[in-house]
Formats: C-alpha cells, sequence, structure tokens
C-alpha cells in the first residue's frame, strides 16, 4: 500500500434526529477518507468522484469507529497458543500468588510466544493501543518484560503499546525496589503497584516508594488496587494527596479501584473532584463478580475512565475474550443503557474518549488531521455497536489494514 | 434407513486426577456409527466401510443445546437496527409499546421468527421454548406466526409454545384467548406476576392451573415479583401444582426472589419446589441480583437457561449464543476449575454432560439419539471457558443446515 489512498464508502455518522415523541435516532451517510501518512486528510460525501490515478480500497458500507485501547493487560501471564489448562483453585490471595510463583519458570521460556497471540486477539478485535502490565518480582526477575517487550518490538507497525513494571508479589518484599528499577531502565515506561494495604502492608511506605520510583524515571503510573472498602478508598485519597505534591498531573491511573464503588456518595463525590483536578484516571475491567467503581459519577466529574480485559486464560482466570467492546457493551448491559444515545456515548470508553458524534450531535469524528487509527464494522452505527459487539471487518492503524482484508 | 459414520470425533473419556483433585480432562478420538436417529457403534477403530464418512478432524462432540426461554415472536432481530425507548413507567412503558408496536411488527413476525431460530441452530440449539404473546392486541396472530415457523424447522428441532399473557391473564382479560391459543398450537400455559400484574395472585394461579388441567398441558409463569412476594407466589404455585397433579410439569422463569433469599429462607423454598419437581429458567442477568445457580442445582432443582431476547423493545443486549451464557454463569459464580466449568455445560442442554461427576462417560452412549453438536475445542470446560464455535450441529442423525438462502442479517 502507498502512503496515500481512499478508503472508499465507509459509513460515517452525522447528527442525531429526533421523531415525533422525541426518541432519538443517528443519522448516517457514505463517505470516502482520505488517508495520507497515517491521518486522514480528507472527507468527501460520496457523491464526491475520487480523481483518477488515485488509490482506492472499498470500505464495503461498514460503519467506521475509532480504534480501541485496552488498557489493562497482562502479555505475560496468558496460556494462549499453550494447550488448554483450567486455573487451579486458590484458597485466598496469597496462596494465588505462591501458585503464580510456582508456575513462573514453566511458563517464562514462551512468554514472547504466549504475549503475541494474545497480541493477535486483541488487535482482532479492535484493540490499537494495549497497555500491559508485567510482572516484576524476585522469582522471574525481568524475564518476563524481555519477552513481552520483544513481543510488542514485532508489532509497533501495528499498534502503540505502553509496559507497566508491576509488582505482583508485592512492592516491599525482598530485592523488588532495584528490579523495578532495572525495569525502568530496561523497556519498561510505567511504574507500577499492588495492593498497598493487602499486599505491602504498609500503604504510606508502598505508596511512597511508587512515587518516588516515578519521579527518579520521570513515568506515569499505574496501580492495581483490588483493596476493598474505606481502605481502598484511603489509599487512593492518600495518593491523590501524593500526586498533588510531586505534582505528577495527569500522570497516575488506579486499576480496578473496586474500594470507590463501596463508599458513600458523598465520598465518591469528594474523590472524583480529587482526582479530576489532578488529571488521575480509573481503569477498569467490568467484573461481573465485585462492586465497579461509580464509571458514571466519576466520568461526568472529570475523571477519565479506562476499559481493559485484564489477563486471562491465566491461572487466575479461564475466562475472557480480548474484546474491548464487549466490555462496552456488558457495561452498558449492566447499568441499562439502552436508548439510542447512551448507548452511543458509552462507545467512548472503548475509544479513550472520542466518539463519532457529541451527546447534542455534533460530528466529533473523524475529522480531517484525525489519526488514521479506525476499526470498521459490521453495523449501521454506534448505537448499534454497543449493544450488538458486531464482528470487525478490518482494522486501520496509521491508515495501514493490520486486522481483516478490504 | 440413512447409515453414515461421523469419524474422527473428540470425546471425553475420564477425569484426570493429581492428589484426589479433578486437573484435566482426557479424551479420545473415536467413530460413530449413525443408523436413521440414532448412534448405534462407538469404536476407536477406523471404519473399513464404504457407507459415508462424515470427518469431524477431532473437534469434541457435546450434547446439543437447548434455549429455555425465549420470544421468537416478539423481536427486532433480522430487521433494522432499532434501541429501547427511555423508560418512564417500568413494565407498564414497554406494555403501552407493546399496543402500537405488535401490529406493526406483525407483517414482518415470521420472517423475523425464522432469522431468530436460524440464529439458535447456528448456535448449536435443537430444542427452543418459546414464549408467545397472547393478549387483546395481537390475539392468536403471533401464535400463528409462532407456530409457522416453527413447523417449517420441525426437523432439525424440538419445540414447546408457552401461551403467554403479556398483558396479564386477568389485567388484560385474556382467559378466553389463552383457552383457544391451547387449540390452536399452544403446549403450555404461561403466566406473568400473578401479584404486580394480575393484582390477584390467587385468582391468576387458579385460572392459570385451571386451564392446564383443561388441556393436560404443563405451565411455565415469568415471576418477577421479589424477595418474599415472590417466594410467597413459589409456594402458593407449589399448592397449585400438587392439587392440579402437575408434579414435574410446572416451570418457574427468571424467579427473580430466588436471587433475594438465603439460608433457612431459601431452603425452605428449595424444599417445596423440589417436592413438585418444579424447574426454574434464568438468563443469567449481571444487572441485578442472579438466582444461585450452583446452590439450587445441588439442592436438586433442575435451572435451565434461555436468552429471553436477543432484541427487541424490552432490551437491546442478547446473543443467542448458549455457550457464551454458560461462560457468562461460570464467571459470574466463579466457576473456574476444570470439574466446576465441565459441569456448568449442563444448565444448556437438559442435564447432560458427557461425564459424570466420578467421570464416567455417560454421553453417547449406543442407542441415544444422534442429536448432537460439535464444537472447537478439546474438552468441555474449554469450550465453556473460551466460548467454543459450533462447526456442525446434528438433530437426530441430520445435519442440520441453514434454510435460508441469505444469512447476511445485519448490514443495513
Amino acid at each position: 500500500m502507498t502512503t496515500s489512498y481512499w478508503l472508499t464508502n465507509v459509513r460515517l455518522e452525522t447528527g442525531y434526529i429526533q421523531d415525533e415523541k422525541g426518541v432519538y435516532e443517528t443519522k448516517t451517510e457514505l463517505f470516502h477518507l482520505k488517508i495520507q501518512d497515517g491521518e486522514i486528510v480528507e472527507k468527501q460525501p460520496q457523491s464526491f468522484s475520487i480523481p483518477s490515478g488515485e488509490n482506492t480500497v472499498d470500505g464495503k458500507c461498514s460503519l467506521a469507529i475509532p480504534a480501541f485501547k485496552e488498557m489493562h493487560n497482562h502479555l505475560d501471564k496468558t496460556y494462549l497458543s499453550l494447550d488448554w489448562k483450567s486455573p487451579i483453585p486458590a484458597k485466598n490471595l496469597k496462596d494465588r500468588l505462591r501458585m503464580e510463583a510456582m508456575e513462573l519458570e514453566e511458563l517464562a521460556p514462551t512468554t514472547k510466544q504466549r504475549a503475541s497471540a494474545m497480541i493477535d486477539l486483541l488487535l482482532s478485535r479492535g484493540s490499537t493501543h494495549i497497555r500491559t502490565h508485567v510482572n516484576i518480582d524476585p522469582y522471574i526477575g525481568l524475564k518476563n518484560l524481555e519477552g513481552v517487550k520483544s513481543a510488542l518490538e514485532d508489532y509497533s507497525d501495528k499498534l502503540t503499546y505502553e509496559i507497566v513494571a508491576f509488582p505482583q508479589h508485592g512492592l516491599l518484599t525482598e530485592n523488588v525496589i532495584p528490579l523495578m528499577k532495572e525495569a525502568m531502565r530496561s523497556g519498561a515506561q510505567l511504574v507500577g503497584g499492588l495492593d498497598p494495604a493487602g499486599i505491602d502492608r504498609n500503604i504510606e511506605k508502598s505508596l511512597y516508594e511508587v512515587m518516588n520510583l516515578a519521579t527518579e524515571f520521570d513515568a506515569d503510573i499505574d496501580i492495581h488496587l483490588h483493596d476493598r472498602g474505606n481502605v481502598g478508598f484511603y489509599t487512593v485519597d492518600k495518593l491523590a494527596e501524593m500526586v498533588d505534591a510531586a505534582k505528577w498531573h495527569n500522570r497516575v491511573a488506579v486499576s480496578h479501584a473496586f474500594s470507590l464503588g463501596e463508599v458513600t456518595v458523598p465520598q465518591q463525590e469528594e474523590i472524583a473532584a480529587k482526582m479530576s483536578k489532578l488529571g488521575m484516571s480509573i481503569m477498569s475491567t467490568i467484573p461481573i463478580t465485585s462492586t465497579l467503581p461509580p464509571i458514571e459519577l466519576l466520568d461526568q466529574n472529570g475523571v477519565h475512565v479506562y476499559l481493559g480485559c485484564d489477563g486471562f486464560y491465566d491461572s487466575w482466570g479461564p475466562y475472557g475474550t480480548g474484546d474491548v467492546l464487549e466490555k462496552v457493551t456488558r457495561y452498558s448491559e449492566l447499568y441499562r443503557k439502552s436508548d439510542e444515545r447512551s448507548l452511543a456515548q458509552t462507545l467512548k470508553y472503548a475509544t479513550g474518549g472520542p466518539t463519532p458524534l457529541t451527546k447534542d450531535g455534533e460530528v466529533a469524528w473523524p475529522l480531517a488531521g484525525d489519526k488514521a487509527n479506525l476499526v470498521l464494522v459490521n453495523a449501521s452505527r454506534s448505537a448499534e455497536t454497543v449493544a450488538r459487539t458486531p464482528e470487525r471487518e478490518a482494522v486501520i492503524f496509521n491508515g495501514k489494514v493490520v486486522f481483516g482484508k478490504l | 434407513m440413512k447409515i453414515f459414520w461421523l469419524t474422527n470425533v473428540r470425546l471425553e473419556k475420564g477425569f484426570i486426577y493429581e492428589k484426589d483433585r479433578i486437573v484435566a480432562t482426557e479424551t479420545e478420538i473415536c467413530h460413530l456409527k449413525i443408523e436413521g436417529d440414532k448412534i448405534t457403534e462407538i469404536t476407536n477403530e477406523i471404519p473399513n466401510t464404504i457407507a459415508n464418512k462424515y470427518d469431524a478432524h477431532g473437534q469434541l462432540l457435546l450434547p446439543s443445546l437447548r434455549d429455555m426461554h425465549i420470544h421468537i415472536d416478539k423481536t427486532y432481530y433480522g430487521g433494522p437496527w432499532k434501541a429501547c425507548t427511555p423508560l418512564t413507567n417500568g413494565i407498564f412503558t414497554r406494555l403501552e409499546e407493546e399496543k402500537e408496536l405488535l401490529p406493526k411488527l406483525l407483517p414482518t413476525a415470521q420472517e423475523r421468527a425464522e432469522k431468530m431460530i436460524e440464529l439458535l441452530i447456528k448456535n448449536g440449539h435443537t430444542h427452543i421454548r418459546t414464549h408467545c404473546n397472547v393478549d387483546p392486541v395481537i390475539g392468536l396472530k403471533n401464535l400463528e406466526v409462532t407456530v409457522n415457523a416453527l413447523k417449517k424447522y420441525e426437523d432439525v428441532l424440538t419445540y414447546e409454545i408457552v401461551a403467554f399473557p403479556q398483558h396479564g391473564l386477568l389485567k388484560s382479560d385474556s382467559v378466553q384467548l389463552i383457552r383457544d391459543a391451547m387449540k390452536n398450537g399452544a403446549t403450555l400455559v404461561g403466566g406473568v406476576d400473578p401479584a404486580t400484574v394480575d393484582r390477584n395472585i390467587e385468582k391468576s394461579l387458579n385460572t392459570i392451573f385451571d386451564i392446564a388441567v383443561e388441556n393436560n398441558k404443563g405451565v411455565d409463569i415469568h415471576l418477577h415479583d421479589p424477595n418474599t412476594l415472590g417466594a410467597f407466589t413459589f409456594e402458593r404455585m407449589a399448592y397449585y401444582t400438587k392439587e392440579s397433579g402437575l408434579k414435574g410439569r410446572a416451570t418457574i422463569s427468571h424467579g427473580i426472589a430466588l436471587g433475594d433469599l438465603d439460608g433457612v429462607e431459601l431452603n425452605e423454598i428449595t424444599a417445596i419446589l423440589k417436592e413438585q419437581e418444579m424447574d426454574v429458567t434464568t438468563t443469567v442477568p449481571i444487572n441485578r441480583a442472579t438466582i444461585p445457580i450452583p446452590t439450587l442445582d445441588k439442592q436438586g432443582i433442575r435451572v435451565s437457561v434461555g436468552h429471553d431476547s436477543i432484541t427487541d423493545h424490552w432490551s437491546p443486549f442478547g446473543t443467542g449464543n448458549t455457550i457464551q451464557k454458560l461462560g457468562v454463569l461460570a464467571e459470574r459464580f466463579r466457576l473456574s476449575d476444570e470439574y466446576s466449568l465441565t459441569t456448568a455445560l449442563k444448565y444448556g442442554t437438559g442435564g447432560v454432560t458427557p461425564l459424570n461427576e466420578k467421570g464416567e462417560r455417560v454421553w453417547p452412549k449406543i442407542g441415544d439419539d444422534a442429536t448432537m453438536m460439535l464444537v472447537k475445542a478439546t474438552c468441555s470446560a474449554e469450550a465453556v471457558a473460551r466460548r467454543a464455535t459450533v462447526e456442525a450441529l446434528f438433530f437426530k442423525g441430520k445435519k442440520v443446515e441453514s434454510k435460508l438462502e441469505d444469512t447476511d442479517l445485519v448490514r443495513v
């Protein structure tokens, strides 16, 4: 493919209309998009005649939507590409970690192969950005990081990625801090953390060390927080205090954060205001077995919420799909978003922000100058896409078809 | 009689143990002789025969699936996308909508119903229990559509049709209509929330069971009423089941209240249901407290899953994919080890699983109906957890094929 071509006959949303009863419907039309050097440089209606001699690729009337961001995965843990294996039941988190430690060595030789299989799966479902956590622990050292990094490098023309150094077995144990430092020098881009109360048993020190690593390496932060109830809430609150002190605005995320769904609404509003001011974000995997952080309240208060599939097909859990769009479908079902606009607007959790239309029906995507990162789906509009989780016909990254055929 | 061999089929053979714990499933490659509608031979030897062969290429053979609660007469599926309208008055918003919507959908209702059946067979189902609206708006017209659609597929599946007074048996004065429906193809008497909708628990149940007895049919009642109200209704339903001699023929659909009960209260109600061999169907909803499926199963209550809706004016969500639903069920109840995942299959197959709890093969057996599916997985546990795709479906020895010429449904 040359650097310039027209992606023809793609369906784009152009606005909302209301019927006589006030019910919203989405208007769509077919367009041709000119793609050059990884950008959408021109958007023309279907009636436009493409100058002869210019390359065309037929979008076959598929709906175009912004590409997805998978914001919480563990590429190093999956069993994908190996034979089927079900998880062994664990009595508690400690037991689970003990079993993982025993297995890490066995899985290490295939890290790159397994990670690549997961990347292929994520890509085929429309994610062109992956944030992955990678174990940095006393058992595996930096071996998983090497495998994951090598796999991601092979895909660097198909997606963007971020690697979080993740102290799965605790940050404050043994020699993990030096290992984390080495990881940050060896390709990890973000500093991770895990349950400052539940695992590290020292909330302040754990958070302090995370912040310390972040400032030392000028890195963003993404902490796993499963700690429930008020201890989890205090942890986020304390983290916010440190983020403020370090002026680490727009650089800190909390993953899972079940606890924020377990405190009172005034507490939720208070923490949302703080997080919003500090540009902190939340990563959720939309579990159906746990409390969710109050996604809608956080969103309305200006906290960015992103979704991910978490690790799956691994020693922790046998189910999963690698489909961020399906997470949005699940979120919508959970919160009974079933009218046209509510469905359409939740698409933003898959794309990391952009939706084709704003709430008021203004065209917000794609506009000339936007990155040519998009997914073509077999659906008529965003609302249907969210409700029905349709097939992905093609995934385009930087103007290049990275999954599917056109 | 038609004879063929289904070769290179993967069958589950037993569990593999490590220190008393089931860690994996052992499988073997077999060849099955199908004569007429039965499996007549299962062997490890490649058959030396001139009979027709169908190569399964090592795919896993499982019992086919049953959708035990769906509404094929009332769907947007197969037509253009339509979102739901915002709810203003709960369930009554939807009932009000039906007054306009049902007549509007009628001209294309059979086509939509057939497309829904197609989706279900594509996903491995050979049995459908559908609830069909019988109400003053649409009379018996949806029933006619449902009967016609299902008759077209009676060579590839079995079915049951519940005469469903969606607008309230008493509330909408539909008693005579339901009686008429039972003479025109309905095979079960339905009902909906005797308390909230009909405002007369006793009269509503009494009437339902009267009609069932008159027609010698079973009953299947939608019960959404919560906690003690739901539990009381279950208890009264059990009473009428007993009085009517319908033991083993009464189903509770949804049974939301079962998710509100716990401990002694739950045990008391399940004992009552068990005595009358009442069963429960559920969609495994994720947006409310789910009924405790594994607990009910342990206490001897049969639980079956159904899709309810694929996409309609009640809900835009739904897939028609029971293997996926079983995966959600497993996830919801944290069934994640090999054995738990394996047993999850039974909620979609009417209780049939290839292995029993001791790990002995109980399906398929010589003499069984050749009603089964091939899936892309190496064992039941993997099929459930990773949502295996259905590669082929057989009903009584016959390979099930689409009857539609054009199955591209979504593109508008």
